[in-house]
């Protein structure tokens, strides 16, 4: 082993694949494997007793599942850099990996191909997303923030206030409820039932609280 | 689609083969392990369907999981398949797994062309 050898500890459950990671990587003389993992709690200990350069880090794993490994390294502010192993790219997950301090995520079919690359990158201080370095992470975190917002709410032209009357039919209210419950008139809730009819094109209040469930049609600001 | 896919991700298993060019007796033997426990953990995936769903999302992503390292991209996206399945649904469809063990014979049937037939599993030699 040479002796500035980047040393690394594998962490996934899967011996297999443990074994094909430790194989791959024998084959560069700069990376040394000094430890596996099969869970998220070894890959803790493992981390903190060996303080390994790097963590190559499976997120689906028992006990402690990666995430929250991860989220515990860098709380312990451990040196170790993490990179996240996946068997597919979820944006959601990437994003929230980058957030708690991985260094880069490498799909698992890939792994031949770049992990090692990865892995000499990672030590040069660069980040390593979608097969190669990262040039601007900022402007990833930003794409990958707004890829995965949740799409606006389709509301059908809908007022927010019969957005309010929908969300009570589909709770079962009557029109004298809904009136007393906003303190309008009953022929005023006639009036918004009417238009509300007329736009989402149902012609009676089951089929409007089916159109409502099916597309989720709930009150600005209530959580769905 | 996993019905185009080959069984064996040519690219993956050649590096891998090159990787561990100092012992081709435990390249062999990787291979001789990743098929014995795929088809052990579809033997599990069988006992736990159609029902036991989360059981069936663990097991079908520790089988894409080595799938995917070793180069079986096709049991690996059947597999994947089958684990985003579990999570959406309340049971499995039996011909789901039935689609896994061919892709998986597939497999075998290549491994056994490129690296002999002591790639194969004791008890699978007559599958």
């Amino acid at each position: 082993m040479a002796t500035n050898s980047i040393r690394v500890v594998i962490a996934d459950d899967h011996p297999v694949v443990r074994v094909g990671l430790r194989n791959m990587l024998q084959a560069d003389p700069a990376i040394h494997v000094v430890g596996e993992a099969r869970d998220g709690v070894e890959a803790l200990e493992l981390a903190r007793s060996l303080h390994p350069d790097v963590l190559l880090l499976d997120l689906a794993m028992p006990n402690v599942a990666g995430m929250e490994a991860l989220r515990e390294m860098t709380a312990g502010n451990l040196d170790t850099r993490t990179i996240v192993l996946t068997g597919l790219i979820d944006k959601r997950q990437v994003l929230e990996a980058l957030q708690l301090g991985a260094r880069g995520v490498v799909l698992k079919d890939a792994a031949v191909e770049h992990l090692s690359a990865c892995i000499r990158a990672v030590m040069q201080g660069q980040y390593w997303l979608e097969g190669r370095p990262v040039q601007n992470l900022v402007q990833v975190l930003r794409d990958l923030t707004a890829q995965t917002a949740p799409a606006p709410r389709k509301t059908f032209g809908l007022t927010a206030r019969e957005l309010e009357v929908v969300a009570l039919i589909t709770e079962g209210c009557t029109n004298k409820d809904i009136a007393r419950t906003f303190g309008i008139s009953e022929e005023t809730v006639k009036r918004h039932l009417t238009n509300i009819f007329n736009k989402l094109g149902v012609g009676n209040r089951l089929e409007l609280a089916l159109f409502a469930l099916n597309h989720s049609l709930l009150p600005v600001g209530e959580d769905n | 689609m996993p019905g185009t896919e080959t069984p064996l991700t040519a690219e993956v298993f050649d590096q891998l083969r090159q990787a561990m060019a100092a012992d081709q007796t435990g390249f062999t033997e990787l291979y001789r392990e990743y098929l014995t426990d795929a088809w052990h953990t579809l033997a599990l995936l069988r006992a736990a369907a159609p029902c036991r769903v989360e059981e069936i999302r663990q097991r079908a992503h520790y089988l894409r999981s080595s799938s995917l390292v070793l180069g079986a991209r096709k049991v690996a996206l059947l597999a994947g398949m089958l684990e985003d399945n579990a999570r959406t649904s309340v049971s499995t469809e039996d011909d789901a797994l039935d689609r896994i063990a061919v892709a998986l014979r597939e497999v075998q049937a290549e491994l056994a062309e490129r690296l002999g037939s002591g790639v194969i599993p004791a008890d699978k030699t007559a599958a």
